[in-house]
């Protein structure tokens, strides 16, 4: 059956989609999960991809983290991909380092299994563009799009924002990266794992008997343990966190989350090795345990530094870096609050500037209205001037400003 | 005329606020300049060197808010949609503007009232008129030089997403 005839087959599929929703929230699950790995039934996993690639099952050292995991290979030769540069002639091909290999045959993969899984042809006339964001689903699919498209953004896209995207790549970052070594995920493959697993059993994809034998390899790894690595007759394994906290992303449409903690962690690993994250925002552990000015000063990263001054806040934070007032004047269109612009010196942030302090003009969930900075150019010395020109205008056209919400 | 109230107008389009937000407050409509957080709304009567369309076209591409809305924006992070929303055939809107800040996203026209819903902000409703939509902007205080690309292109600012 081609993969036009599946679509028409279900058109009408709404029952589909919550499946393939519901499959995909088990994905994530597994992306999340934060069990001891079930270790047998990996490094079965792992012995049959070595197979794959013509190699003998490898002997398995297991560690608490992927910190440690980097520390046991970061030195060793055979964990490391060969230079960089295009081959497709096969007897290069065999000789290329393991880790080469082993990343060529999955990429294969997942370009036959995502060949399986392309939309049927359209009209150019017709809807092409990805889903607006936030739509539901069976409202797209009643528009008429391909099932696939649909699939690919309420599953494939919104699996790859939770596990690849929020998860996966704040690990990376804290754990940092070592040139020429290679990784595989494990639970954070579950991105693409479950898409196309959940394309094949809502019927949106049929695969060829081998690749779908390999998927089901990354699909067991993806249940069953965290980061690995590896080399000629050695792989290093990598226990999943014990703890992750997230939240829903905002406006998730399909479930999406991102890390956030702000008492802790976000993720934590077995011995200690840590990941903090404020509202998707990977951060030194000193913004969510101790953040001071001194260290607000002294950080280059403005993301960062965001962070650690809405934990304090904004007013208390100009507060202790005494930051002098430059003006205050009412704000335009948010009756009853004020707009305070203040000198930065360029010793506090790496070059001279302004902060303006605003009140936001709609009220929190918690009834209080957020206030918050904005940096504006050091010449601006009217509060109105600076809160005209984050939107290009005049102080005084700003000050005609009749509403704010 | 009677105002509709934030309530009535979730209803109608479809689209949801947060629960904090009062729904039975009527929704005021605001012929002058207004913002709805990072978005500006300016009377293009109040703009110079302002135009639509562009140097090589002057006739903007219009298209009417469809009956669902169009986003006009939504912060990177995937966050909430500034969304217009209007009755069928009273407002248009074209992002062929030229604007020398660079903070245009577009323009609507609307020959009756508009509405712009924002999750967090509510909904606010625009007279009838010809506004320019400005995103907003704040200057990176102290961007690290290795940040150079951003200080090229726009001077070191970078735009606001709340």
């Amino acid at each position: 059956m081609s993969a036009r005839e599946f679509a028409y087959e279900y058109a009408d599929g709404y029952e589909r989609v919550r499946e393939a929703c519901a499959l995909r929230d088990e994905w994530l699950a597994y992306g999340l999960s934060t069990r001891p790995a079930e270790r047998a039934d990996a490094e079965d996993a792992v012995g049959e991809i070595y197979r794959l690639l013509g190699e003998a099952p490898p002997r398995f050292e297991w560690v608490a983290s992927p910190a440690a995991a980097l520390d046991a290979v970061r030195d060793e030769p055979g964990f490391r991909g060969g230079p960089l540069r295009y081959t497709d002639r096969p007897q290069t091909a065999r000789a290329s380092p393991l880790p080469d290999r082993l990343a060529r045959m999955e990429s294969a993969l997942r370009h036959r299994l995502g060949e399986a899984v392309a939309e049927p042809w359209t009209p150019p006339w017709s809807h092409r563009g990805p889903l607006p964001p936030g739509t539901a689903a069976e409202e797209a699919l009643a528009a008429g799009l391909p099932v696939q498209r649909v699939l690919r953004t309420a599953v494939g896209d919104a699996l790859k924002a939770s596990v690849a995207d929020a998860v996966r790549a704040a690990v990376r970052h804290s754990v940092g990266t070592v040139p020429g070594l290679m990784t595989w995920y494990g639970q954070h493959d579950a991105h693409w794992v479950g898409h196309y697993d959940v394309c094949a059993r809502v019927g949106a994809a049929r695969y060829r008997a081998q690749d779908a034998a390999e998927l089901r390899l990354w699909a067991r790894l993806a249940r069953a343990t965290g980061w690995w690595w590896a080399a000629p007759g050695r792989c290093v394994m990598a226990e999943r966190p014990t703890a992750v906290r997230t939240e829903p992303a905002p406006a998730a449409a399909y479930g999406e989350i991102r890390l956030h903690r702000d008492d802790g962690p976000a993720v934590r690993f077995a011995d200690g090795s840590t990941v903090h994250v404020l509202h998707g925002t990977v951060v030194p552990e000193w913004v969510v345990t101790g953040p001071t000015v001194e260290r607000i000063h002294a950080e280059a990263n403005i993301e960062v530094r965001r962070s650690a001054i809405e934990r304090i806040g904004w007013g208390a934070y100009v507060e202790q870096a005494g930051l002098e007032l430059v003006g205050t004047a009412d704000d335009p269109g948010n009756p009853g609050f004020r707009l305070s612009l203040y000198d930065v010196p360029a010793g506090a942030w790496g070059r001279p500037g302004r902060l303006l302090l605003t009140v936001n003009g709609s009220v929190e969930p918690d009834g209080r209205r957020r206030r918050y900075g904005l940096g504006v150019p050091a010449h601006l010395d009217d509060p109105l001037d600076a809160a005209g020109w984050t939107y290009g205008v005049s102080g005084q056209q700003y000050a005609q400003l009749v509403r704010r919400t | 005329m009677r105002m509709v109230t934030l309530g009535e107008l979730t209803e109608r389009t479809g689209l949801d606020v947060l629960e904090h937000l009062a729904r039975e407050v009527a929704v005021p409509v605001v012929d002058g300049m207004q913002a709805q957080g990072d978005l500006l709304l300016v009377p293009m009567g109040m703009l110079g060197h302002v135009g639509l369309g562009r140097s090589w076209s002057p006739h903007p591409r219009w298209q009417d808010v469809p009956p669902e809305g169009i986003e006009l924006l939504r912060s990177t992070a995937g966050g909430n949609p500034h969304t217009l929303v209007a009755d069928p055939q009273q407002c248009r809107w074209t992002d062929d503007v030229t604007d020398p800040t660079g903070l245009a996203i577009g323009a609507l026209e609307a020959t009756a009232i508009a509405y712009l819903i924002h999750p967090e902000h509510g909904a606010t409703g625009i007279a009838p008129g010809r506004y320019l939509v400005r995103r907003q902007r704040e200057r990176a205080l102290g961007a690290p030089p290795g940040r150079l690309r951003s200080q090229l292109f726009r001077g070191g600012n970078q735009f606001v997403c709340d």
